[in-house]
């Protein structure tokens, strides 16, 4: 009987497992998108509403779910503060430490940290140049984070069932 | 002065200025942090340098340099973090603040077939702390007014920089729109309704649109908007009576003040120029001048900490111009201030009586025995 209980209890640990792989698999390309959508809405209040940047990113952060608005949020109450930090080190603090509650990974932050480093410094036409870059990268991470679920998601998925029912075989 | 004032610079200059005596705080008038290069501040009519410690040198082998991270958190802090929203300002070599206070910069430009399209590097930064006096204007409002048409004249106000045009503008502004005439026969008028464009942002200090400074309850705001276009956009749409405008001397300028004119608006405006004999030298205010478009003129300048004021009318504003009078070019503003004053000043004024004896109005100046309002304009 208690045997029984342990199996079971095994078989539900692994599927769950494999289940929570696979979300971090479907999360990725999703947050991205949201990401996307972030510097869309700052092309567009830094291009045509010139609004300030503060604003713009606290605008940004009301239009995307979280965890990302709340990193936004945090950096535009910081540059609102006045406590004298400058954008990048206020982006990149914010960014670095907020990271491991996201799905993402090295190379989209890679592309919104650099981004960080330019942004409110220069004029208009450069501002929308770096953004644009900047979400050009983030298309192609995107590209790679579907191809990526599509491979590993249901993969993951059995994979913990399986592995769950091999330990269950072993022990028996 | 209260301290918040620094609230836009960045913590390490903030905590350092904030520092100051408070009998310097009080007659501050300019700040310039230029990168590595000692931190100078203009206040009471003279310039100090400030040491480390937040003290007062006049030595500037002891003054505090700012580094390139201060200057740096100094351009984004005051742009607000948004270079991108403020280019057509860096352009013009300024941006203002919260509060009114112009901010003057200098670097290195960018050019664009010929013209200057952006400037990078900023370097050097010279901070002007605009200040309301309420009642500044009160002395000089009398001589201004135009009794049949129960209104002001149109009026230039004219001096060189930094000796109190833009804050005697503002309180003027106050006085006609609240009504405060400060002249027995003017005493039924009330208040006219009053366009002010605000092309630097100087006069209202505009906040989301709201001017901070008191204006009286009469004074509509058009901020941040071209001088020429904005006359035109208020005389159109607000119905003022009267414009108040700062630093005209352009060509367009110009044009814009004469279709007010004959809107039937009176125009007050300021300029640069160290007294009459250079408003006639300037193209585009000599012609104003010559044809007669304002009504008074109003001299300003300094004499230790102290404004005084001379009005002139156009009769008499065309006589000076013939007889070369250059009573009023004005000594460095921060040259060490100089203790005989009323003497000096005195002299000078009765000259210019015995020059235009015969005419109406007789030059007014603020007593010097009389403290408080009429001293110290920033």
């Amino acid at each position: 009987m208690l045997k029984l209980l342990g199996a079971v209890l095994v078989l539900f640990a692994g599927t769950m497992i494999g289940y929570l792989q696979a979300a971090r698999f479907a999360e990725r390309p999703r947050q991205i998108r949201y990401l996307l959508h972030a510097l869309q809405r700052l092309e567009t209040e830094i291009g045509y509403g010139q609004t300030p940047l503060p604003d713009a990113l606290h605008r940004v952060s009301l239009a995307i779910p979280p965890p990302l608005a709340g990193m936004f949020a945090a950096i535009a109450a910081e540059l609102r503060a006045g406590t004298g930090v400058t954008v990048r080190e206020s982006w990149e603090n914010t960014f670095s430490s907020g990271w491991p509650s996201t799905a993402m990974r090295g190379g989209e932050r890679e592309a919104l940290l650099r981004l960080g480093g330019t942004l409110g410094g220069s004029g208009r036409e450069d501002q929308l140049k770096h953004v644009r870059l900047a979400m050009l990268q983030l298309q192609t991470e995107e590209a790679a984070a579907r191809e990526d679920q599509q491979r590993y998601e249901k993969l993951c998925r059995s994979l913990g069932v399986l592995g769950a029912a091999l330990v269950v075989i072993l022990m028996m | 002065m209260p301290p918040v004032l620094f609230e836009w610079l960045p913590y390490q200059l903030r905590s350092l200025l904030s520092g100051l005596p408070d009998a310097v705080l009080e007659t501050l008038e300019e700040i310039r942090i230029r990168e590595n290069r000692p931190l100078e501040i203009g206040y009471g009519g003279r310039f100090a340098f400030v040491r480390g410690d937040g003290s007062v040198a006049d030595d500037y082998r002891a003054g505090y340099k700012p580094s390139r991270e201060d200057c740096k958190a100094l351009l984004e802090k005051v742009t607000d973090h948004s270079l991108y929203a403020v280019e057509e300002e860096l352009r013009r070599g300024y941006v203002t603040v919260a509060g009114g206070h112009r901010i003057g910069l200098a670097g290195r430009t960018v050019l664009e077939g010929g013209a200057v399209r952006h400037l990078r590097d900023v370097t050097s930064f010279n901070v002007r702390i605009a200040r309301a006096r309420p009642g500044c204007a009160a002395r000089l409002l009398p001589a201004l007014l135009d009794k049949a048409a129960r209104t002001v004249r149109h009026t230039l106000i004219v001096s060189p920089p930094q000796q109190g045009k833009t804050t005697l503008l503002r309180d003027l502004a106050r006085a006609v729109s609240s009504g405060e005439w400060n002249d027995p026969s003017a005493r039924s008028w009330g208040g006219r309704k009053v366009g002010i464009v605000d092309e630097r942002s100087e006069i209202a200090a505009c906040e989301r649109g709201v001017p901070t400074f008191d204006l009286g309850p009469r004074t509509d705001v058009l901020d941040a908007c071209p001088k020429a276009e904005g006359m035109m956009m208020l005389v159109r749409s607000m119905s003022p009576e009267v414009v108040v405008v700062d630093e005209i001397g352009r060509p367009e300028d110009a044009d814009a003040l004469r279709e007010a004119l004959h809107a039937g608006v009176r125009v007050l405006a300021t300029a640069h120029a160290s007294d009459l004999s250079d408003v006639f030298n300037r193209p585009v205010l000599a012609l104003l001048a010559r044809e007669g478009v304002f009504g008074a003129y109003v001299l300003l300048s300094r004499a230790g900490g102290r404004v005084e004021h001379r009005v002139y009318g156009a009769l008499e504003a065309e006589e000076a111009r013939r007889r070369g009078l250059r009573q009023w070019a004005a000594a460095p503003r921060d040259a060490p201030a100089p203790a005989p004053a009323p003497a000096a000043s005195r002299s000078a004024g009765g000259a210019l009586e015995t020059a235009i004896k015969a005419r109406p109005l007789p030059p007014i100046r603020s007593p010097d025995r009389l403290e408080g309002e009429g001293e110290g304009h920033a």
